[in-house]
C-alpha cells in the first residue's frame, strides 16, 4: 500500500510518515500542491492525507483537480480550521473522510487503514473473531457457545471492532462511527462503554480479546 | 424627581415669583391712585382690588402658564424617551445598528450622532477581540497537533522506559484536554462572528432526550450515581442533530461529574404551550446563588469545580448556551446549594402530532 502525504509543516509531515511507515505503508511526501499533483500524475497511490492549508495551491483545489482529471484516489482531508461546517465542505468537495487538527496519531493511521481498505471490507454477515461470533442480522452475540446480551449501543460498538480486527480504532473514530457525534464531547463515553463490553465478551473467557492501548484507543484481536 | 417634573416645578415657581412682582406693583398703582382721588382708607381698597386683579387675572394666566411649561417640556423631553428605549435594546451583539436619528439638527439629534459613533467604534474593538480570539484558536492548532504527534511516537517507542512511556501518556491526556479546549474556544469565536451554519431540520426531540438518557445512564455508573427519566413526552423541534446531542450531552456529563457518589440525576422532557421543556436535575454541592448568574461565562468554574478537582475544559455550559441561543430557546439554572440543581432548557416545538391526530 503506497499513501501520499501533502503536508507544508516539516514536522508534521514527518510523524505522520514515520506513523504510517510502521504501519507498513509505503510513503510519499509533497509540501506543496503542485508537487503533489505532479507525484499523482505518475505514481499510482492507493491512499492520499491532504492538508488543506499548503502554501499556494490549497488542499480543497488540489482534490478538485484531482477529481476532474477522474482520479478516484481516497483522499483524507486534514484541517486546522476544523470546525464542523469545513467537514461538510470537504466531504461535498470529494473528500472521502476528513480529521480536524490536532488529531490523535492512532486515529490518523485507523482512518488511512480504513481509507485504503474501503472496497474489500468484510461483507459477510457473521462476524468472527476467535471464538466471538455476531450476526450483524439478528444483532446476537456469543461466544463458545454461550448468547452474550448486547444493548444497541454496545452492538454497534463491538460490530465496528469485529468488522476491523486487529486494527487499532481510535476514540475520536468510535465516537463519530458508533455514535454519530461530530464533536469531541470530553467525556469519558468510550471507555465506560468499552469497560462494559469488555465484561459480556471477555471477562468469564480466554483468550482477552478486546484491547486497550493507553492513550491511543482500542482494538479487538485473536492472539496468536 | 424625572427633569419634566423639575423643569415644571421650576418653572411654577418663576410664574408665581412674576405673579407677586405683578401683583406687587399692581397694589402701588392703584394705591397711588387712591390716594390722589379719595384719600381715606386707601390701603384696604388697593388690597381687596389687587388680590381681586391677581386672582381673577393672574391665577388662570400662572395656571395656564403651568399647563403650557408641562406640555412644552413633554415636547422637549419626547425624543429623550425614545432614545432611552433605543439604547436599552443594545448589548454586544447588535452594536453594528444604529440608534434612529431624526435628523433635524438639534441637540438630541447631535447626541445620538455622537452615540452612534461611540457603538461603532465598540462594535470594532468587540469584533477585533473576537477575531484575535478566532486567530489565536487556529494558530494554536499547529504546535499543538506537532505536540500531540511526537508524543504519541514517544508513546509507541518500545524502547522507552516503562515510566518514560507512563510520563508521555500523561502529557498526551493533558495536551488532548488543551486541544478540547481550542476546539471550544475556536467553536464559540466562530458562533461569535457568526459564522457557524446551522443544519435545521425537524427532529424528534425525545428520541435525541432518550438515546442521551442511555449514554447518561453509563457515563453515571462509575460514581454510582442513578439517572432516572421521568417524562419524556412526544415532542419534535426544529433543530440541528448534531448541536442539540452536543447539548444534551454536555448537560448530562455536567449533572453526573457535579454530582456525589450514590448521587441522583432526573431528567424529563415536557411539551409547555409551543416550547419543548427539558430539565435535568442532580443531587450534589450545587452553586453558591452569588454564583449563578456567571455560570455560563466563558471558563468559569465554580468553587465545587475547583474543590472536586473536576475534569472539564469550562466551556461546557457557554457552548450550552451558544446552542439554545442559536435555536431560538432558552437556558436557565436553579440551585439549591448542597440539595438540587436543575437546569431547564426551553426550545419552541414543532406542530403538536398527539392534537392533530
Amino acid at each position: 500500500m503506497r499513501v501520499l502525504v501533502v503536508e507544508d509543516e516539516k514536522k508534521t509531515a514527518s510523524f505522520v510518515r514515520k506513523a504510517l511507515q510502521a504501519e507498513g505503508f509505503a510513503v510519499d511526501v509533497c509540501h506543496n500542491g503542485d508537487d503533489a499533483l505532479a507525484a499523482v500524475r505518475t505514481t499510482p497511490f492507493d491512499g492520499i492525507v491532504l492538508d488543506i492549508m499548503l502554501p499556494g495551491r490549497d488542499g480543497l483545489s488540489v482534490l478538485h483537480q484531482l477529481r476532474d482529471r477522474k482520479n478516484t484516489t481516497p483522499v483524507l482531508l486534514l484541517s486546522a480550521r476544523g470546525e464542523v461546517n469545513e467537514r461538510v465542505e470537504g466531504l461535498n468537495a470529494g473528500a472521502d473522510d476528513y480529521l480536524p487538527k490536532p488529531f490523535e496519531l492512532a486515529e490518523l493511521v485507523a482512518r488511512v487503514r480504513a481509507l485504503t481498505r474501503r472496497s474489500g471490507e468484510n461483507k459477510s454477515t457473521v462476524l468472527r473473531v476467535a471464538d466471538l461470533a455476531l450476526d450483524t442480522i439478528t444483532h446476537q452475540a456469543q461466544r463458545g457457545g454461550t448468547a452474550i446480551e448486547l444493548t444497541a449501543r454496545e452492538y454497534r460498538l463491538l460490530e465496528f471492532l469485529m468488522r476491523s480486527p486487529g486494527r487499532l480504532c481510535g476514540r475520536m473514530m468510535i465516537l463519530e462511527k458508533v455514535w454519530d457525534y461530530d464533536f469531541d464531547p470530553g467525556t469519558n463515553l468510550v471507555d465506560v462503554y468499552i469497560r462494559r463490553l469488555r465484561e459480556k465478551i471477555d471477562a468469564s473467557f480466554e483468550p482477552k480479546l478486546l484491547h486497550t492501548v493507553r492513550g491511543t484507543g482500542y482494538l479487538l484481536k485473536d492472539p496468536p | 424627581m424625572t427633569i419634566r417634573t423639575r423643569l415644571t416645578l421650576w418653572y411654577a415657581g418663576i410664574l408665581t415669583g412674576s405673579l407677586l412682582v405683578i401683583g406687587l406693583g399692581t397694589y402701588r398703582e392703584i394705591d397711588e391712585r387712591l390716594r390722589h382721588e379719595h384719600r381715606w382708607e386707601p390701603e384696604e381698597h388697593a388690597i381687596a382690588e389687587t388680590s381681586e386683579m391677581v386672582f381673577q387675572v393672574g391665577l388662570p394666566a400662572v395656571v395656564l402658564g403651568l399647563l403650557g411649561g408641562w406640555w412644552l417640556t413633554r415636547r422637549a423631553l419626547a425624543p429623550v424617551a425614545g432614545l432611552t428605549e433605543a439604547i436599552k435594546k443594545i448589548h454586544e451583539r447588535n452594536l453594528r445598528q444604529p440608534l434612529p436619528r431624526t435628523g433635524n439638527g438639534d441637540e438630541l439629534d447631535r447626541l445620538t450622532e455622537v452615540f452612534n459613533g461611540m457603538l461603532a467604534r465598540l462594535d470594532d474593538s468587540f469584533n477585533r477581540t473576537r477575531e484575535f480570539t478566532l486567530h489565536a484558536s487556529h494558530e494554536l492548532k499547529t504546535p499543538l497537533t506537532i505536540l500531540c504527534g511526537e508524543t504519541e511516537t514517544a508513546l509507541r517507542d518500545e524502547s522507552l522506559s516503562v515510566a518514560a512511556r507512563e510520563r508521555a501518556a500523561s502529557l498526551l491526556d493533558e495536551l488532548r484536554r488543551l486541544a478540547r479546549i481550542v476546539d471550544g474556544l475556536t467553536l464559540l469565536a466562530k458562533a461569535d462572528a457568526g459564522q457557524v451554519v446551522l443544519k435545521l431540520e425537524p427532529l424528534p426531540f425525545n428520541e435525541l432526550v432518550r438515546d442521551n438518557f442511555a449514554d447518561a445512564q453509563i457515563l453515571a455508573e462509575p460514581q454510582g450515581v442513578q439517572v432516572e427519566l421521568a417524562v419524556c413526552e412526544e415532542v419534535s423541534v426544529r433543530g440541528d442533530r448534531h448541536r442539540l446531542r452536543q447539548l444534551l450531552l454536555n448537560l448530562a456529563d455536567n449533572a453526573v461529574k457535579y454530582n456525589q457518589p450514590q448521587g441522583r440525576v432526573t431528567m424529563s422532557l415536557r411539551r409547555a404551550g409551543d416550547m419543548a421543556e427539558f430539565t435535568i436535575a442532580n443531587s450534589g454541592a450545587g452553586i453558591p446563588p452569588e454564583m449563578l448568574p456567571r455560570v455560563f461565562d466563558r471558563f468559569f468554574r465554580g468553587d465545587a469545580a475547583h474543590s472536586q478537582a473536576v475534569d472539564g475544559c469550562g466551556l461546557g455550559l457557554s457552548i450550552v448556551e451558544w446552542i439554545v441561543t442559536a435555536h431560538h430557546g432558552s437556558v436557565k439554572i436553579e440551585s439549591v446549594p448542597s440539595k438540587i440543581t436543575t437546569v431547564t432548557v426551553r426550545l419552541p416545538a414543532g406542530p403538536d402530532k398527539t392534537k392533530a391526530a
